[in-house]
């Protein structure tokens, strides 16, 4: 970059971020290679699907296409975007990489949510027809968030290490209910809950797509409409307070929508562990911290990434499917050290 | 009110919360070490009214209480500081000289002010957060999480309120981003990332991004600890200069007793969330100011080359 006393900020790009080429064309080439690879995912599978096909009628392949792959690609990467947007922004958040729907215990309150849904749903009165899992995994992962953030408040402002412990705790808590959820389930309940839990896109209905996506992208826009404040969120509360940002209702703004991501993601296809660990990582690594440009990215990689996880789930055990959720804990672990070594060695967490 | 400042016009308005008389210039930080000793609390004159005399106040202060559940944590605090004023807040640690500072920003999560703040006339309550950015600026203190932004980045973000809620910035926004860089004299470095820089040049990079916010008043919280010595009065000649060229009014939390007595102005001591004392910095010098304040014993010297106090806590 061009180097003189002044004009610093008139001459270059804005929003210069780390590398030479500019960062615009780095997430514009993201957006396209994701939704190259998305719109190509569907093709892939146990068969090969020729694209002359796809557009006959009656043939069977053009209905493996349109009625099972493209909506399951759909829906991963509706799901992958919005676990990774909210992952991106609790890192923000607490600015702490370690931050993610996992680790914070939403997924884990909204898994309680549904899976207390799944038993009480055909026998109690709440009948909620197709939504009732949203709305329970919803106010599940709502009750979660706010035993976290009380828990961090009480302890003393957002301390990284008690909201860590205070997640963990919740996490842990959640999942025993869970349990006993699934041990007072019947046998066929109790399978129906587990295969959830392990995260899978296998039995998503079509009809709930249109949720997940309006939740999913209302949620983006939000998030992108308050780039800026997510901005000087990371910069610090003091100096976003003292730059005429409103600190609480903007603290609480980001964490109801990233919330209600999760818990409509969690309600889809289960607890789907890591994405929101490692998609929001990677690209900070080449695009830095500007949101403006990162909610894009994160958005669109984080798509094409469970998208991608989603294939490897039906190809590596094929015919037979492994649930998708373990797919990303096996590439999450490792990174997950990776990341806390890495931060070791640089001294800080970024 | 005899006592205040000699040489200055005398102004018959007596009530100095907001005189008509606007001189909104920034000389009078050069004018104060005249009434050297002068204007202190001790001559029955009250020091609140006096530091306001013949100029608007910028930011009035009185009674103001903070207590978080029953733990309080400031008591009665009260001072003024004109337009383009310097404001020094000394005191022991604890003091609650940075909640002080926080309360000002309105950055108190929980805890219960009371009393009244105003600032340029209006009681601080009534500003929207973005209306209170564009005339308070805020320096924190070094250390502890740094931005993993780079200086001008940082420097970008200050422009919030008076961007929308799309972050694109005006030429005029660009323009205050290099002007504070240039003052700075960090344009060279505009491109490093906070992480990289030494502790000096980081905050100094904090300062050109309270700069680029373009607000006539500026907070700092301790500006110069973990500061080298030659960083500490690079910086501390920076802060006057923003003060006497600039016209900025600034409220400074520091510990060096000796800045204050260079950048002329007020000192408030805060002692335990009480104003120990408020007047004039030349009232520092002797008279039992500090040692109350501190419960320590001071010397107060000479400088040979350019004969300005100096003060030494043994």
């Amino acid at each position: 970059m061009r180097e003189s006393a002044g004009g610093a900020a008139l001459k270059t790009s804005p929003g210069g971020a780390a590398g030479k080429a500019r960062p615009g064309f780095k997430v514009a080439a993201l957006i396209i290679g994701s939704l190259a690879v998305t719109a190509l995912s569907p093709f892939f599978g146990l068969s090969v699907i020729s694209p002359a096909d796809i557009m006959l009628p009656d043939h069977p392949d053009a209905e493996v296409f349109w009625r099972l792959r493209a909506p399951r690609a759909a829906a991963a990467f509706l799901a992958g975007a919005g676990l990774s947007l909210s992952g991106m922004v609790f890192q923000a958040f607490f600015r702490n990489p370690l931050a993610t729907p996992f680790t914070l215990g939403v997924s884990s309150g909204a898994s309680f949510g549904a899976s207390l849904y799944f038993y009480l749903g055909g026998t109690f009165l709440i009948r909620l027809g197709g939504v009732g899992p949203l709305f329970a995994s919803l106010m599940g992962a709502g009750f979660s968030m706010f035993l976290v953030w009380s828990i961090t408040r009480v302890k003393g402002g957002f301390s990284t290490v008690i909201m860590l412990l205070a997640g963990v705790v919740i996490n842990f808590f959640f999942s025993s209910l869970v349990l006993f959820v699934q041990y007072l389930s019947d046998s066929h309940d109790s399978l129906r809950i587990m295969h959830w839990l392990m995260g899978s896109l296998a039995g998503l209905e079509t009809a709930r797509l249109a949720d997940l996506a309006f939740v999913i992208l209302a949620g983006s826009v939000i998030f992108r409409l308050m780039a800026a404040e997510i901005d000087l969120l990371t910069a610090g509360e003091e100096i976003a307070a003292s730059r005429g940002v409103r600190v609480g209702l903007t603290k609480i703004k980001l964490f109801v929508t990233a919330s209600v991501m999760v818990g409509s993601v969690v309600s889809l296809a289960g607890p789907i562990g890591f994405v929101g660990l490692m998609v929001p990582h990677a690209c900070r690594l080449t695009l830095g911290w500007a949101h403006r440009l990162l909610i894009p990215a994160v958005f669109f990689t984080g798509g094409c990434f469970l998208v991608l996880c989603d294939l490897a789930s039906r190809l590596i055990l094929a015919p037979a499917e492994i649930p998708i959720g373990i797919v990303t804990s096996m590439l999450g672990g490792p990174f997950f050290l990776w990341t806390l070594f890495r931060s070791q060695k640089t001294g800080d967490l970024f | 009110m005899s006592d205040a400042q000699p040489g200055r016009a005398e102004t018959p308005a007596e009530n100095a919360a907001a005189p008509a008389v606007t001189p909104a210039a920034p000389e009078m930080t050069a004018a104060a070490p005249a009434g050297k000793g002068a204007a202190s609390a001790g001559n029955g004159a009250d020091p609140v009214v006096a530091a306001t005399r013949g100029r608007p106040a910028m930011i009035t202060v009185k009674d103001f209480s903070f207590s978080i559940g029953d733990k309080v944590i400031l008591d009665g605090v009260g001072f003024s500081i004109p337009e383009g004023g310097y404001l020094s807040i000394l005191g022991p640690n604890g003091a609650g000289k940075s909640t002080l500072l926080k309360c000002l920003l309105r950055l108190h999560e929980k805890g219960t002010p009371r009393g009244l703040v105003e600032v340029a006339g209006r009681p601080l309550g009534s500003y929207t957060q973005k209306e209170l950015a564009k005339l308070v600026s805020y320096v924190p203190q070094a250390g502890g999480w740094i931005p993993p932004f780079s200086v001008l980045e940082l420097a970008k973000l200050s422009r919030f309120p008076y961007a929308t809620s799309v972050s694109t910035l005006s030429r005029a926004d660009l323009a205050a981003v290099d002007r504070a860089l240039e003052i700075t004299s960090l344009g060279h470095m505009a491109h490093r990332p906070l992480k990289t820089l030494s502790g000096g040049e980081r905050q100094k990079a904090y300062l050109a991004a309270a700069l680029a916010q373009g607000s006539p008043v500026m907070l700092l919280d301790e500006p110069a600890s973990f500061l080298d010595p030659r960083h500490t009065s690079e910086l501390g000649r920076l802060l006057i200069s923003l003060n006497r060229d600039e016209g900025l009014t600034m409220v400074a939390v520091t510990h060096d007793l000796n800045h204050p007595v260079r950048s002329g102005g007020w000192a408030l001591i805060l002692k335990e969330g009480r104003t120990s004392y408020f007047g004039p910095v030349e009232g520092l010098m002797g008279g039992g100011v500090l040692e109350k304040a501190f419960n320590h014993e001071f010397t107060y010297l000479t400088h040979p080359a350019d004969g300005r106090p100096v003060i030494l806590a043994e």
